[in-house]
C-alpha cells in the first residue's frame, strides 16, 4: 500500500474511532494499514467520543452521524470547540445530504460512505494526515 | 485573456532597454562635447605651443643681428624692436601657456625656470634708451652707452645662443605632452564614439529582440486564446467558475447552452442556474456545500460522497424537437491563488449513459437474487403446487387483462375496473406469498399499489392504465420465467436416482392438486403468517377431502384470505391473550363437510372477534357507508360490512392485509359457485366463518 | 421490454394527429393485452422497428372513423387512396415522434398500408403486444405496439 509511506520518524497519529456498531470499531481499527498510526480510543456515543478527546488528545477522528445520546453532529460542534486543530473524519451511511453537508459545515474535515472499503479507508485517512 | 507574467515582465524590460539606451546617448554626447571641447583648446595651445617654440631661436637670431649692427655701426632701432616686440610676444604667449592646464608640468617648469633665467640679461638690453653711437664727421663710434648697450647685447647673445637649444628643448617637451594629451583626448573620443555606437547597436539590437518577442508571445497569448475558446466550444462537459457570491464568472463552456437552455451565463447565479431543476431544499444544501470549499477545513477529495448534486435528473431537448431525461454530474474544484480560494471550478457532466448502465445491472442483479430466492423457494414446494399456483394465476391474468378489454371511455367506466382488477391481484398475492413465492407476491403487490393509487384519482383516463398493463406484461414474463423454471427442476426431480419420490408424489397431475397439497399448503401459509407477524397459532384441518375437485380453487381461495385475516386481525399477540386469561397459543379450525345435498365449510378462529362498533366506524371512515346509515345497522347488518368491496379495519398496508380486499373475495367467489357466506362472532372469544355450498355438478367434479 | 415512456410515445403521436389534423383530439380507452390474432379494422397503418430494439406499430382504423376525419380535414375526396393515405400518415406521425423521442436506438420503416388484406405481422418473438384503443368522436381505432 503506498498510502503508508514513510513516516518513521514523525510522531504517531493518534485515532480516536467513534461508532456506535462494535463492528464497524474493529473494522475500522483492522483496516487501517499506517504503521505509525495507533488507535487511542474507541467511543460508541458522542459523550464517550468527548471524554477520550479529553484523556488521549487524537490527531484523527472518525466519526459516525447516527448515534444513541450525543449524535456525530453535536459532537463534532463540541470537538472542534474542545481540540481546533483535530481532524475529524466522518464515516456514515447516511443517504441524507442536508444532514451530511451540516456534519462538514461544523467542522469535519472529510466524509466517507458506508460501506467503504479498506482502499477507501485507508486513502481518507492519508489524505487527511499525510 | 491571462496577460501572463512573462508578457508584463519583456514589456519592462523593453521600457527599461528604451531608457538605457537614452542615458548612454546623453552620456556619450556629454563626455563627447566636453572632450572635443578639450581637443579644440589642446589644438589652440598646441599652436601656441609651437610658435613658442620658435622663439628662442628667433630672440638668439635678433641678438646676433642686434650685434652685428653695433659691430657695424648701423642702425639698431627696428631690430630693437623687433626683439621687445619677441620678448614680448613671448612673454604674453607663455603666460597664456602657463594658464592652460593640460600641460606636462614638470617640462612646463622647466621651461619657465629657464625663460624666467633670461630675464635678467634681457632686461638692461630692452631697457637701453639712447643713441649707441657718437658720431664724428668722419668717422663713427659706439658711443660711451653704446659700448655699455653692446657688453649687454654681447652677453644676452652669448645666452641666448647658450639656452636656445635648451629652451627650444624645454618648449618642444610641453608641446609634446600637450600633443600626447590630446591624442590620448581624442583617443578617448574615438573609443567614446566607438563604444557609444557599439552601446547603441546592442541596445537597439536587444530591444528589436524584444519587441519581436513580445509580439511573439502576443501571437502565442492570441493563439492561446483561442485554443482555450476552442476547447470551451468544443468539450462535452460545462464548465464554469463560481465566484464567493455564488456568480458564474464571463468565461464558460459552450455544452452549458444545450444543458441549461441559455446563452449568456455571464454573472449569473448559480440559484438562477438552477432555480427550476432542483428543490429549493436541494439547492440550499448545495449552496452549503459549496460554501464549504471556500473554507479551509474541508477536503475536496473527500467531500464527493456528499455532493447534492451528484447526480442530477434534468429534461433537456434532445436535439429532434422533443424532451428525454438526462442525468447530470455536477463537480466542484477549489481554484487555488496565492491568497487562498479564488474560485469553485464547476464541472458538469452528462453521465446519463452511465446511469442507465448501472441501473440495468442493478436490475440485473435484483432479477438474478429474485431468480435465485425463487429457486430457493421452489426447492421447498411442490411442484405441483406451483403448477396449480401458475395456472390459477395465469387464468387470473387473463381475466384482469379481460377486465382492462372492457370498452370505457368515461371516469365511471373506468373506475368500475379498479375493484375487480384489486380483487384478483389480491387472492394471486394471496396464493403467492403462501406459497413463499415472493418475487411474484412482490410484484403482484405493486401493481396493487398501482391499482390502489388510482382508486384515489377524481379523474381517469385510459392514460392512467398504460402503466398498469405494462406492469401486467411484466408480471406475465416473470410467471413464465417460473413456469420455465418448474419444469426444469421437475425434470431434475424426474431424473433422480431415487424410485421413491416420484412414487411418493400421491397424484401427477399437472396443473391441479389435491386435497392434501391444498391441506399443506395451508400450514406452510400458517407457520409464515405466524412468523411474519409475531403470533402464535396452530391450524386444524379436517375433511378437506371431501372437497370436490372443482371446488378446490375456491375453497383454496377463501380458506387463504380468511386465515390471513384471522393471522393479521382477529388472533391477538400473546400480551394480549394473557391479559385476556386465554390460551397462549391461538387455535384455528377448518372443518369441510358434507351437509344435506351439499357441503359445508368451517372457518373459527379464538382472536378477538369482531366488533361491530369498530366494523361500522371502519365503514363510514371508508365511505362505504354514511354515519346516518351506521346509525341505522343492527349489529347483523354491521358485520356484514366485512363483505362490502373496499372494506379494511387495518390502517396501513402491508403484503398481507389492509388493502380492503380480503372478505369481499371470498364473498363473490362462493356467490359465484352458488354458495352462501355468513359469519357471526364473539367479541374477545371467536370469529366464525360459514360457508355452504351446492352440489357439485358432474362435470365439475371430472 | 417495452418501456412506458416509449408506449407514451406511441399513444401521443397518435392521438396528437388527431388533434392537429381535425382540431379535436382523440382519447385513449382502457389499454390490454393482445391475446390470439390481431384484430384488425378496414384500414391499417404499419411502421416496422429494427435495431437494438425490434418491433412493430400499427394503427388500425374503420372506415367510417377515416371517412369523418377526412370529412374534419376538409377533404372532399373519400376514395380507398385517400383513406390509405391518412392511415399512412397517422403511422408517419408516429414514426416522426419515436425518431424523435429515441433516435438512434430504433430504425424506423417507411409505414406500410394495408387495407382489407390480411396485413403481413412478424410480430418479434417473446413481445406481446400491447392493445390501446384510441376513440375519436363516436369511432375507435386501435394502436398496437409491440417491441422487444
Amino acid at each position: 500500500m503506498d498510502t503508508a509511506k514513510d513516516t518513521s520518524a514523525r510522531r504517531p497519529v493518534k485515532l480516536l474511532i467513534v461508532d456506535d456498531s462494535n463492528i464497524v470499531r474493529r473494522r475500522i481499527e483492522r483496516s487501517q494499514q499506517f504503521d505509525d498510526l495507533e488507535v487511542v480510543g474507541t467511543a460508541a456515543n458522542g459523550i464517550e467520543a468527548l471524554e477520550l478527546a479529553r484523556k488521549t488528545d487524537p490527531d484523527l477522528v472518525t466519526m459516525d452521524l447516527t448515534m444513541p445520546q450525543m449524535d456525530g453532529i453535536e459532537c463534532i460542534t463540541q470537538l472542534v470547540k474542545l481540540k481546533p486543530e483535530v481532524r475529524i473524519l466522518v464515516i456514515s451511511a447516511l443517504s441524507d445530504k442536508a444532514t451530511a453537508v451540516e456534519a462538514m459545515e461544523r467542522g469535519a474535515n472529510g466524509f466517507l460512505d458506508k460501506p467503504f472499503t479498506d482502499r477507501q479507508l485507508n486513502e481518507a485517512i492519508a489524505e487527511l494526515m499525510y | 485573456m491571462l496577460l501572463s507574467g512573462v508578457d508584463r515582465n519583456r514589456r519592462l524590460l523593453t521600457a527599461a532597454a528604451g531608457f538605457l539606451l537614452a542615458a548612454v546617448m546623453g552620456l556619450v554626447l556629454i563626455i563627447g562635447f566636453r572632450l572635443a571641447t578639450q581637443i579644440r583648446g589642446n589644438v589652440g595651445t598646441l599652436q601656441r605651443a609651437s610658435e613658442l617654440e620658435t622663439y628662442p631661436s628667433v630672440v638668439s637670431q635678433q641678438l646676433t643681428a642686434l650685434r652685428e649692427r653695433l659691430d657695424t655701426l648701423e642702425y639698431t632701432g627696428h631690430v630693437h624692436a623687433e626683439l621687445a616686440a619677441s620678448v614680448h610676444g613671448f612673454d604674453r604667449d607663455f603666460a597664456a601657456l602657463e594658464r592652460e592646464h593640460d600641460l606636462d608640468p614638470s617640462a612646463m617648469h622647466a621651461a619657465t625656470a629657464l625663460w624666467h633665467s633670461y630675464t635678467p640679461v634681457l632686461t638692461p638690453v630692452l631697457a637701453y634708451h639712447g643713441e649707441p653711437y657718437s658720431d664724428t664727421a668722419t668717422n663713427s663710434s659706439l658711443s660711451r652707452s653704446g659700448r655699455v648697450f653692446y657688453a649687454h647685447v654681447r652677453r644676452a647673445e652669448l645666452f641666448a645662443q647658450a639656452n636656445a637649444a635648451a629652451l627650444h628643448r624645454q618648449l618642444a617637451a610641453v608641446s609634446a605632452s600637450l600633443q600626447a594629451r590630446t591624442a590620448a583626448a581624442a583617443s578617448r573620443l574615438r573609443w567614446l564614439l566607438s563604444g557609444g555606437v557599439l552601446a547603441v547597436l546592442l541596445l537597439g539590437l536587444a530591444a528589436a529582440y524584444l519587441q519581436l518577442a513580445r509580439a511573439r508571445g502576443e501571437r502565442a497569448a492570441r493563439e492561446a486564446q483561442e485554443q482555450t475558446r476552442d476547447i470551451l466550444a468544443t468539450v462535452r462537459e460545462g464548465f464554469f467558475l463560481l465566484d464567493a457570491d455564488y456568480r458564474i464568472g464571463a468565461v464558460w463552456s459552450k455544452a452549458l447552452t444545450h444543458m441549461f437552455g441559455r446563452e449568456n451565463f455571464a454573472g449569473l447565479s448559480f440559484e438562477e442556474l438552477l432555480r427550476d431543476r432542483v428543490s429549493p431544499e436541494t439547492l440550499a444544501t448545495a449552496t452549503k456545500f459549496i460554501k464549504l470549499l471556500w473554507g479551509e477545513r474541508a477536503h475536496e477529495n473527500l467531500m464527493k460522497s456528499i455532493n447534492p448534486l451528484g447526480q442530477l435528473e434534468v429534461s433537456m431537448d434532445n436535439g429532434r424537437g422533443g424532451k428525454e431525461t438526462r442525468y447530470l454530474q455536477f463537480d466542484f474544484h477549489r481554484v487555488t491563488g496565492p491568497k487562498g480560494v479564488k474560485h469553485v471550478l464547476c464541472a458538469v457532466g452528462d453521465i446519463t449513459s452511465s446511469v442507465l448502465l448501472s441501473r440495468e445491472l442493478h436490475e440485473a442483479q435484483e432479477n438474478a437474487h429474485s431468480q435465485l430466492d425463487m429457486m430457493v423457494s421452489m426447492l421447498h414446494s411442490d411442484p405441483l403446487q406451483i403448477g396449480t399456483f401458475l395456472d390459477s394465476a395465469a387464468a387470473g391474468l387473463k381475466h384482469i387483462n379481460a377486465i382492462l378489454k372492457e370498452p370505457a371511455r368515461s371516469h365511471g367506466e373506468f373506475s368500475k375496473k379498479l375493484a375487480g382488477l384489486a380483487r384478483e391481484l389480491h387472492a394471486m398475492k394471496g396464493e403467492a406469498s403462501a406459497l413463499n413465492l415472493m418475487s411474484i407476491a412482490q410484484r403482484v403487490h405493486h401493481l396493487e399499489d398501482m391499482v390502489a393509487e388510482l382508486k384515489g384519482r377524481s379523474e381517469l383516463t385510459g392514460n392512467d392504465f398504460l402503466p398498469i398493463v405494462l406492469k401486467l406484461d411484466e408480471l406475465l414474463a416473470h410467471l413464465r420465467g417460473v413456469r420455465e423454471m418448474t419444469l426444469r427442476l421437475t425434470a431434475l426431480r424426474d431424473n433422480s436416482p431415487s424410485p421413491e419420490a416420484t412414487l411418493s408424489t400421491p397424484a401427477l397431475r399437472i396443473g391441479s392438486s389435491g386435497p392434501e397439497e391444498l391441506a399443506a399448503t395451508l400450514q406452510s401459509l400458517a407457520r409464515k403468517l405466524a412468523q411474519d407477524h409475531g403470533k402464535d397459532f396452530s391450524l386444524t384441518v379436517n375433511g378437506l377431502a371431501d372437497c370436490p375437485r372443482s371446488y378446490l380453487p375456491t375453497v383454496k381461495d377463501c380458506l387463504i384470505q380468511m386465515l390471513r385475516n384471522s393471522a393479521v386481525h382477529g388472533i391477538e399477540p400473546d400480551e394480549v391473550r394473557r391479559a385476556g386469561a386465554k390460551s397462549a397459543g391461538g387455535q384455528v379450525r377448518v372443518d369441510f363437510r358434507r351437509a344435506g345435498s351439499g357441503y359445508e365449510l368451517l372457518f373459527e378462529d379464538d382472536g378477538a372477534g369482531l366488533s361491530p362498533e369498530t366494523l361500522k366506524e371502519a365503514a363510514v371512515r371508508k365511505n362505504i357507508i354514511t354515519a346516518e346509515q351506521a346509525a341505522q345497522l343492527d349489529n347483523r347488518a354491521a358485520l356484514a360490512l366485512i363483505f362490502k368491496p373496499g372494506f379494511s379495519t387495518r390502517a396501513e398496508v402491508s403484503m398481507d392485509a389492509g388493502r380492503g380486499t380480503g372478505m369481499d373475495v371470498v364473498a363473490k367467489a362462493v356467490y359465484g359457485l352458488g354458495g352462501k357466506i355468513g359469519v357471526s362472532t364473539n367479541p374477545g372469544r371467536f370469529t366464525r366463518f360459514k360457508i355452504a355450498l351446492p352440489a357439485a355438478s358432474e362435470s365439475a367434479v371430472a | 421490454m417495452l418501456r412506458e415512456e416509449e408506449l407514451k410515445t406511441f399513444v401521443d403521436g397518435t392521438t396528437r394527429y388527431f388533434e392537429v389534423a381535425a382540431q379535436q383530439p382523440a382519447t385513449i380507452g382502457s389499454p390490454y393485452l393482445l391475446e390470439g390474432e390481431p384484430a384488425m379494422h378496414d384500414y391499417t397503418g404499419m411502421i416496422n422497428i429494427t435495431g437494438k430494439r425490434e418491433g412493430v406499430v400499427y394503427f388500425t382504423a374503420p372506415r367510417a372513423m377515416l371517412t369523418v376525419l377526412l370529412m374534419k380535414m376538409q377533404e372532399s375526396d373519400f376514395s380507398h387512396e385517400s383513406m390509405r393515405d391518412l392511415v399512412g400518415e397517422v403511422a408517419n406521425t408516429i414514426s416522426g415522434n419515436a425518431r424523435r423521442d429515441f433516435g438512434h436506438d430504433f430504425v424506423i420503416s417507411v409505414p406500410s398500408v394495408f387495407a382489407g388484406e390480411k396485413p403481413q405481422i412478424s410480430q418479434p418473438a417473446g413481445a406481446r403486444a400491447f392493445v390501446i384503443p384510441i376513440h375519436w368522436r363516436s369511432h375507435s381505432a386501435k394502436l398496437v405496439v409491440s417491441l422487444t
